[in-house]
C-alpha cells in the first residue's frame, strides 16, 4: 500500500506532533511527503542547560536497560511505525526491498544490551559519563583533577543513503547521554521518527526519550535555523554528506557551536596484477571486488569506485586488468538481491557518460553500462574517467597503472576504505595510506562496514567528540569532594 | 520555394526565406519535413560521421521514419566532452584530432597537430587547415566540450540570425542587415572559438561588413579556452587539496596572468570603451552585442551624467546570458532601453550544440526556429514524452542545419515545452520553451538529500558553490 503522500511527525522531546502542514519532495521518484511545520515550534526544539539535568543521575546500566527494551520493541513484525517507515523507504530509496528489509530486520540488534555494552566500552572506554574520575597524576603537578564526561546538546544533520544513520544518531545520543535534535534527510525522512515514536510509547517520560528531536526542515530555512544555529541552543554539530548539508551551516556558525563533519567518502582498491597470475587468485578478486563495488547498490561510503591494478613487470597488464574487469562485472551481475540489485534510479548524467565512452572515446573500455546492470570501465589511457567523481550505481572504473606510486595519487582525506590485495601489500600500504589521510585499509571483498564492530569512524572517535569533558581542579594534597 | 521544400532541404534555403514562413504549417506538418530532412542527413552522414555509425548500429536504427527513430539516434551532450582530460596536459593534440574526427564528416587525416601545446593553439591550426571550425564550451570543471561545425554552417547561422533579426517583430519590419550593415559594437572579445566568439566573427563578416566598422573592447585579444579550462581545472584541484595537480607550463602561465590583469582592470576599461563608442557614434545606428551586465553598468553610468538616448532609434540590440548573479533594481531593463535609445532587443535561447538559437517573445518564452526539430525526454527515464499540452523534461533536439555533424543531441537542460496545440500569448504558432530553463547539473540532488557517500552530487554541489563566487570572464 502507497499513500498518496506520506505523512512524517515532528517529535519534540517526548511529544508526536501529526499536524502535517507543509508538503516537501523525497528523494524517490513521485515520492512526496507531508510534516509538521518545524518553524512553529522552534522553540521547543533546543534543551535549555537546566534541562539536561535528567540526563546526569543516570547510570550506564539504566541505559542498556532502555536501549535493550527498545531493541524489542523494534522488532519490524510488532512495531507498525517501523513497517510504516520501511514501507516509505520502498519508495524513498535507492536501496532494492530486499536490501532494506534485511535492513531493518538486523536494527533492532544494534540496541541490544551486548553490543551497547560492548560499544560504549570499546569506544568510550571507563565510567567516565557515570561519574567524576581522577587521571592518574604526573608528579611533579601540583594540582590534582577529576574529570567527567557529560552529553552535549547537538544538532544532528543525518544522511539518509542508508536507513541505519539516524537510528545509530539516536543509539549513540543514548550512550553519550547528549540532547539530540535530528534533523531528518528528504532521503529518510521517517525512519527515526519512527524509532523516536517507539521510545515514547516505552518510557515517554524517561530522560532519554524526553531528550531526542525529530524534525525535518527544508535544508537552509531560517525560519528555523536562525533561531536554532546559535550557541545558546546548542553546542555541537554532528553534520553528515559534506557540503549538501554544512551549506546552510556555516552561515550560522560562531564560537561557541563545535562544528564535527563526517565528510562523503569513497572507495578505493589497490590490486598487485602479479598476484593474479594465478586464475584461482584472479576469480577470487573478481568475487571480492564484486562485493565492494555492488553491496548496498553502492549507495554507501565504503563502496569501491576506483580499483588500481598495479602492473609492475607484468607483461599484457591491461589484458589482465580488462579480464578482471570482466569477471567482476559478472560477478556483480551475479550478486543475491539481499546484497545488490540494479539501480532503481540509474544516474542519467553517468549513463550519459557512459553512452559517450562507447560512441567515441579512444581510451576507454565500457563493460555493461547498457541499461542500469552497472558497469566496469578499463582506463586503458592509465587514468581514471574524468567523471571519476560521478561513479555511482554500481559503476566503477579499473585503472591499470604501472607503479605502486601512481595509485597513491588516489588516495586522500576523501577516500574512507582503501580494498587491498594481496595482503601483504597491506602492511607495506598502511602507513603511507595514513599519511595521506585514508580511514579504513581492508582485504578485497571485505568493504562492507560490519556494523557490530565497533572502531572508530572516518578517521575520528565519534562517541568522545559528541561528550563534553568537564575537569575539576584542586591544590595537591586537599581533599576531593565525593565523587 | 514551398515552405516544406525549403525544411526539408535545409541550410542554404531556410535562411533565405522568410524568418516566420514555418508558421504557416501546423506543428505536426512541420515535423513531417523535419524528419524527412533528418532523414535525408542520415543517409548521407552513415559512413561518414563514426559517432552517427556506431549510434545506429547499437540501436539497430536503419532509417529515420518517425520521431521514435530519431529518438534513439541523439548523442548525449557528453560525448562533445569524452575525450581524456589529460591528453591536453600531455600536448597530445594528435589524439585530440583523431578524437575530434569521429564527430565529423571533414577530413582530418591530413592535419598533423604533433607538437601542439595548447588549445587555442589546436584549434586554431584546425581552423587555418581545414574548414571545420571547432566551438569550445566553458565547463565549470574545467573540462571543456568541442563541437565541430563548418565554416559553411557558421554562415548559414549567421544569415538566419538576420532573417530573425529583420523579421521577428513582423516581416520586414526590421533592418535587413545584411544588405544594409551597421557599425557593430562588443564590449566583449574579438577572437577566439567560444559560441559567442565564433558568432561574432560571423556578425563582423555579415552584418558590419568587416572589421573597420566594428568597436571591441579587446580586438585585438582572443577569448583563451586554455584559460577557461585553467580556471576550472584550479578551482577543482583546488577543491580536492591537490592544487598541485594542474600542469602550468610557461605559456599557460603567462596566458592566465594576462587574463588575470585584463579583469583587474576590465571596469575601467569597460566604461573607457563607453566613452570611446559615445565619441564615434552618438545618435547612430548601431548594432550593439552584449551581455545584459555591462549594458547595466552603462546605463547607471550615463544616468549620472544625465545622459539619454545615446543612438540612433534604428539600432538594434543583441544581448542575453542573464545577470551573472549580480541582483538588479526593478525597472533596470527600462534604463538601459532609455539610456541606449532603443525599446527592442533581441535575446535568444541558445546552446553551441545547436546552430539556430530561439528568440524570445514579448511574453519571454523562447520560439523553436523551424530549423531545430525539438523532442523532450522524461527527465529521469530518458523516454519520449508526447508532441502535444506542454510538459517539463531534458531538453533534446534536430538540428537541420548541421551538415559536417550529426544534428541530433540531447542537451543538459531541463525546460518547459509548449505550444503544440496552442499558441504563444505573443501570437506566434508552433512551440517554446518556457524562461525556466535549468541545467540539470544544477538542479540535481534535490533538496536534502544527503548521503554520507562522495558520488555525484556532492562533488558537483561544490564545484558549483565555488564556481559561484568566481567571477565569469565572458
Amino acid at each position: 500500500m502507497k499513500p498518496d503522500v506520506w505523512r512524517v511527525p515532528l517529535i519534540v522531546r517526548g511529544k508526536i506532533i501529526e499536524e502535517c502542514t507543509l508538503e516537501f519532495p523525497g528523494a524517490g521518484r513521485e515520492c512526496r511527503f507531508l510534516t509538521p511545520d518545524a518553524s512553529a515550534h522552534v522553540e521547543r526544539l533546543a534543551a535549555r542547560p537546566a534541562d539536561m539535568a535528567d540526563l546526569i543521575g543516570l547510570r550506564a546500566v539504566d541505559v542498556f536497560d532502555y536501549l535493550d527494551g527498545l531493541s524489542e520493541r523494534l522488532v519490524i513484525q510488532r512495531n507498525p511505525h517501523m513497517q510504516h517507515a520501511y514501507e516509505m523507504a520502498r519508495h524513498n530509496s535507492m536501496l532494492s526491498d530486499d536490501m532494506l528489509r534485511e535492513m531493518y530486520a538486523k536494527l533492532p540488534l544494534l540496541f541490544r544490551r551486548d553490543f551497547v555494552q560492548h560499544r560504549t566500552a570499546t569506544l568510550l572506554g571507563g565510567d567516565q559519563l557515570d561519574r567524576w574520575v581522577e587521571p592518574p597524576r604526573f608528579p611533579l603537578a601540583r594540582t590534582c583533577a577529576t574529570m567527567r564526561a557529560f552529553g552535549a546538546r547537538t544538532l544532528h544533520i543525518v544522511a539518509g543513503n542508508t536507513p541505519v544513520i539516524g537510528p545509530i544518531t539516536v543509539l549513540n545520543n543514548a550512550i553519550t547521554r547528549g540532547d539530540a535534535i535530528i534533523k531528518s534527510p528528504s532521503n529518510d525522512p521517517l525512519t527515526t521518527a519512527a524509532v523516536a515514536r517507539t521510545m515514547i510509547e516505552m518510557a515517554p517520560s524517561h530522560p532519554l526519550t524526553r531528550h531526542v528531536t525529530v524534525a525535518y526542515w527544508k535544508g537552509g530555512d531560517a525560519r528555523v535555523e536562525h533561531e536554532l544555529y546559535d550557541p545558546r541552543r546548542i553546542e555541537k554539530i554532528v553534520a553528515w554528506g559534506g557540503l549538501g548539508s554544512i551549506r546552510h551551516v556555516t552561515g550560522h556558525l560562531q564560537p561557541g557551536i563545535e562544528l564535527i563533519t563526517l565528510d562523503p567518502k569513497i572507495g578505493v582498491a589497490i590490486i598487485d596484477a602479479s598476484s593474479l597470475k594465478d586464475t584461482a587468485a584472479l576469480l577470487r578478486v573478481a568475487a571480492g571486488l564484486a562485493l565492494d563495488i555492488g553491496s548496498m547498490n553502492q549507495e554507501a561510503c565504503f563502496n569501491t569506485r576506483l580499483v588500481y591494478v598495479v602492473g609492475g613487470g607484468v607483461p599484457d597488464d591491461i589484458a589482465l586488468a580488462t579480464r578482471l574487469a570482466e569477471l567482476t562485472f559478472e560477478n556483480l551481475q551475479a550478486l543475491p538481491p539481499a546484497l545488490s540489485t540494479p539501480h532503481r534510479e540509474f544516474d542519467p548524467e553517468l549513463k550519459a557518460e557512459l553512452d559517450a565512452l562507447r560512441l567515441l572515446d579512444l581510451g576507454h573500455e565500457v563493460i555493461g553500462g547498457r541499461h542500469n546492470e552497472g558497469a566496469l570501465i578499463v582506463s586503458h589511457c592509465r587514468k581514471p574517467v574524468d567523471f571519476a567523481h560521478r561513479l555511482a550505481c554500481r559503476v566503477a572504473n579499473v585503472v591499470p597503472v604501472r607503479t605502486l606510486c601512481e595509485a597513491q595519487t588516489a588516495l586522500n582525506n576523501s577516500v574512507q576504505t582503501l580494498c587491498v590485495y594481496p595482503e601483504s601489500l597491506k602492511e607495506r600500504l598502511r602507513d603511507s595510506a595514513a599519511l595521506h589521510a585514508v580511514q579504513r585499509l581492508v582485504s578485497v571483498g571485505g568493504a562492507m562496514i560490519d556494523p557490530f564492530l565497533a572502531t572508530p569512524q572516518d578517521g575520528m572517535e565519534l562517541l568522545r567528540r559528541m561528550c563534553k569533558w568537564t575537569v575539576e581542579e584542586r591544590p595537591a594534597g586537599a581533599r576531593a569532594s565525593s565523587t | 520555394m514551398a515552405v516544406a521544400e525549403r525544411i526539408l532541404t535545409a541550410s542554404a534555403t531556410l535562411a533565405d526565406a522568410h524568418y516566420d514562413e514555418a508558421e504557416s504549417l501546423a506543428p505536426e506538418q512541420l515535423t513531417e519535413c523535419q524528419l524527412a530532412c533528418a532523414q535525408r542527413r542520415f543517409s548521407t552522414l552513415r559512413g561518414q560521421v563514426g559517432v552517427l555509425d556506431r549510434l545506429a548500429a547499437s540501436s539497430g536504427v536503419r532509417s529515420v521514419d518517425n520521431v521514435a527513430d530519431l529518438a534513439r539516434l541523439l548523442l548525449p551532450h557528453t560525448v562533445f566532452k569524452s575525450y581524456p582530460l589529460h591528453w591536453i596536459d600531455d600536448g597530445r593534440f594528435d589524439l585530440m584530432t583523431r578524437w575530434i574526427q569521429g564527430l565529423t564528416s571533414l577530413d582530418l587525416s591530413a592535419i598533423d597537430c604533433t607538437g601542439l601545446e595548447t588549445i587555442d593553439d589546436w584549434i586554431s591550426y584546425i581552423d587555418l587547415h581545414s574548414e571545420l571550425r571547432v566551438i569550445h564550451t566553458f565547463g565549470t570543471s574545467g573540462k571543456l566540450s568541442f563541437i565541430p561545425r563548418s565554416r559553411s554552417e557558421w554562415r548559414t547561422g549567421g544569415r538566419l540570425v538576420g532573417a530573425c533579426l529583420r523579421d521577428w517583430h513582423g516581416r520586414g519590419s526590421g533592418r535587413d542587415l545584411i544588405r544594409h550593415h551597421l557599425p557593430l559594437i562588443c564590449p566583449s572579445y574579438r577572437l577566439g572559438a567560444g559560441a559567442i566568439q565564433r558568432g561574432v566573427s560571423s556578425a563582423v563578416e555579415l552584418f558590419a561588413g568587416g572589421d573597420d566598422n566594428c568597436l571591441f573592447l579587446y580586438p585585438q585579444t582572443r577569448f583563451s579556452a586554455d584559460v577557461a579550462s585553467l580556471a576550472g581545472r584550479l578551482r577543482t584541484a583546488d577543491l580536492r587539496g591537490d592544487p598541485d595537480s594542474v600542469v602550468l607550463t610557461p605559456s599557460l602561465r603567462a596566458r592566465r596572468a594576462e587574463a588575470v590583469a585584463r579583469e583587474r582592470t576590465r571596469e575601467r576599461d569597460t566604461a573607457e570603451f563607453l566613452e570611446q563608442v559615445m565619441r564615434r557614434y552618438m545618435h547612430e545606428d548601431i548594432y550593439l552585442l552584449s551581455v545584459w551586465p555591462v549594458l547595466y553598468d552603462w546605463a547607471t553610468a550615463a544616468r549620472k551624467l544625465g545622459s539619454r538616448g545615446a543612438f540612433g532609434r534604428g539600432s538594434i540590440l543583441h544581448t542575453g546570458g542573464g545577470t551573472k548573479g549580480r541582483q538588479f533594481p526593478p525597472g533596470w531593463r527600462q534604463q538601459i532601453f532609455d539610456f541606449l535609445g532603443v525599446d527592442r532587443h533581441y535575446e535568444f535561447y541558445a546552446m553551441s550544440e545547436l546552430i539556430a538559437g530561439a528568440p524570445c517573445c514579448s511574453v519571454g518564452n523562447y520560439h523553436i526556429p523551424p530549423a531545430t526539430l525539438p523532442i523532450l525526454l522524461d527527465s529521469r527515464t530518458g523516454a519520449v514524452l508526447p508532441r502535444t499540452g506542454r510538459a517539463r523534461g531534458r531538453f533534446a533536439a534536430f538540428d537541420l542545419l548541421a551538415e559536417c555533424s550529426w544534428g541530433g543531441v540531447i542537451s543538459g537542460d531541463e525546460v518547459t515545452l509548449a505550444g503544440w496545440d496552442d499558441t504563444c500569448q505573443c501570437g506566434r504558432r508552433g512551440t517554446y520553451v518556457e524562461p525556466d530553463i535549468r541545467r540539470f547539473s544544477a538542479a540535481e540532488g534535490g533538496v536534502d538529500k544527503i548521503s554520507c557517500s562522495a558520488a555525484n552530487d556532492a562533488y558537483e554541489r561544490a564545484v558549483g558553490f565555488l564556481a559561484g563566487s568566481a567571477e565569469s570572464i565572458l
